[in-house]
Formats: C-alpha cells, structure tokens, sequence
C-alpha cells in the first residue's frame, strides 16, 4: 500500500469531519429525549463535537496550505474551475461557522437541557445546524475531489480559470 | 446556570448571541477581503495564510464577544426564543450568502 502523508491528512480530516457531524447528530437524538440520566451523555456528546471539529479544523487547514495549491491549480486549468471557485470557496468559510457553532455546543449544552425547553430548543437548533453545514461541507468535498478527478480524467480539456 | 426554565442561561445567550455576529463577520469578512486584494494580501501576512487568519479572527471574536456579553445584562433583555430564530437565520443567510457570492463573482 502506497499512503503518502497528503493521503493520510486528507482522509484524517474527512474522517474528522464525519465524526464531528455524527457527534451532532447524537447529541440532536440525546437532547430529544433529554432527561437527568442522559445530561452527561449529552454534554459529553456535545464536548466530542467540538473536539472533532477542532481537530478537523487544524487537520485540513495543515492539508489546504501544504498540499491543496497542487490540486488548486489542476482543477483552475480543467473542465471543472467551479470545483474550487465555488465548492472550496464556500467550503472552507462555510466550515469556520460550523467550528463556531461547534464551540458553542458544549456551553448551550451545560445549561440542563433536561429542565429547561428553552436550552433544549437552542441546543436542538445548535446540533440541527451543524449536521446541516457538516454534510453540505462533505457534500463539498466530494465535488472538488471530483473536480481533481476529472482533471486528471480528461487532461485535453481545458477551461480558464475564474 | 438559569433559575428561570423559560430562559437561557446568561453564559449561553451570550455566546449564542456571539455566535451569530461571528457567523455575519465571518460571511461579511469573506467577500470583503475576496472583493477588496489588499485585505486579503494582509490577512495572508498575519498567519500565513488569509483562510487561518480569517479562522483565529472568527474564534478571537467569538470568544471575546461571548465574554463581553456573559459580563453585561443585554442579552437578558432579548427573548430566548428570538435570540434562537436569530441565530437560525444568520447562520441560513449567511451560508447561503456565501453561496451566492462565490456563484456570482
């Protein structure tokens, strides 16, 4: 098997992604049934969303300065600019509220959600919107690795960059 | 902690609160510096790159906002479910506002 370090990266930040994601949507399917013996598990939960968004965060951002201008300037100089110009473009300032609202997570989520409907709402709309950013940021990420692909797939094509 | 079940807690709405208007900075600092080059040459000089220096500003703000707020009694003035429906459309507005742009220029 031939892993490079930018294989490795790329997928460790996917793969954090899709934890993060998963962590909201167990925290959205915990605080719907949200009583006192569950209150740790959501807060744990929520805890894990920002830890794995964090970590995405620092994982991808090491990938797009080091390894990203390489595919960047592949994918500008092929059928599919859009793949950068707009997938990555609000791919990767989408993700930067996704992080915010994932470090907010655990402090709506500290607020007894068990005892009060109104924490329970803010924490239920908190976690909604993050699987919503989460899966529009992998949905993303699929089409510029497509775009990298097909790039690579139809080397005689060639369209300006935006 | 909130004594009041129909409110949040202080430390929530005020970083709920905070999230919101680092959600609007975030769409807003992203066209600017898209639209406006030497912001953006400047971002790239602070933490290498403008995307890492857009990223430390948006969590600077956040958490000096939250804290601000955590200390004042503004956010209790607001009502909890507003402050809910806000957030809500900031973050829609403001994602697909980003959308838009990058579709658009």
């Amino acid at each position: 098997m031939n892993l490079t370090a930018n294989d490795a990266i790329l997928l460790a930040h996917a793969t954090l992604g899709v934890l993060g994601t998963l962590s909201a949507v167990w925290v959205f399917v915990e605080t719907l049934n949200a009583q006192e013996q569950n209150a740790q598990r959501i807060q744990t939960a929520a805890l894990a969303v920002a830890v794995f968004m964090v970590l995405a965060w620092i994982v991808g951002g090491y990938w797009y300065l080091h390894y990203y201008p390489v595919e960047k300037a592949l994918i500008l100089k092929r059928p599919w600019p859009f793949a950068h110009n707009l997938f990555m473009e609000t791919k990767e300032h989408l993700f930067l509220m996704t992080l915010i609202l994932s470090l907010y997570l655990p402090i709506a989520a500290r607020d007894r959600p068990h005892a009060n409907a109104t924490t329970r709402r803010m924490v239920l709309s908190v976690a909604f919107l993050i699987v919503l950013t989460g899966l529009t940021i992998e949905g993303s990420g699929a089409v510029i690795d497509h775009g990298v692909k097909i790039a690579l797939l139809r080397p005689s094509s060639t369209v300006g960059a935006k | 902690m909130s004594a009041d079940p129909a409110r949040l807690g202080r430390t929530g709405a005020a970083f709920g609160m905070a999230a919101a208007i680092t959600a609007l900075f975030n769409t807003t600092l992203a066209c600017v510096k898209d639209a406006y080059r030497p912001l953006q040459n400047l971002m790239n000089t602070i933490a290498a790159n403008n995307w890492t220096t857009q990223g430390l500003s948006d969590g600077i703000l956040f958490v000096g906002l939250g804290l601000i707020l955590s200390n004042t009694r503004m956010v209790e003035t607001i009502k909890p479910d507003r402050l809910i429906s806000f957030l809500i459309a900031v973050v829609a507005v403001a994602g697909l506002g980003l959308f838009a742009w990058y579709a658009v220029f």
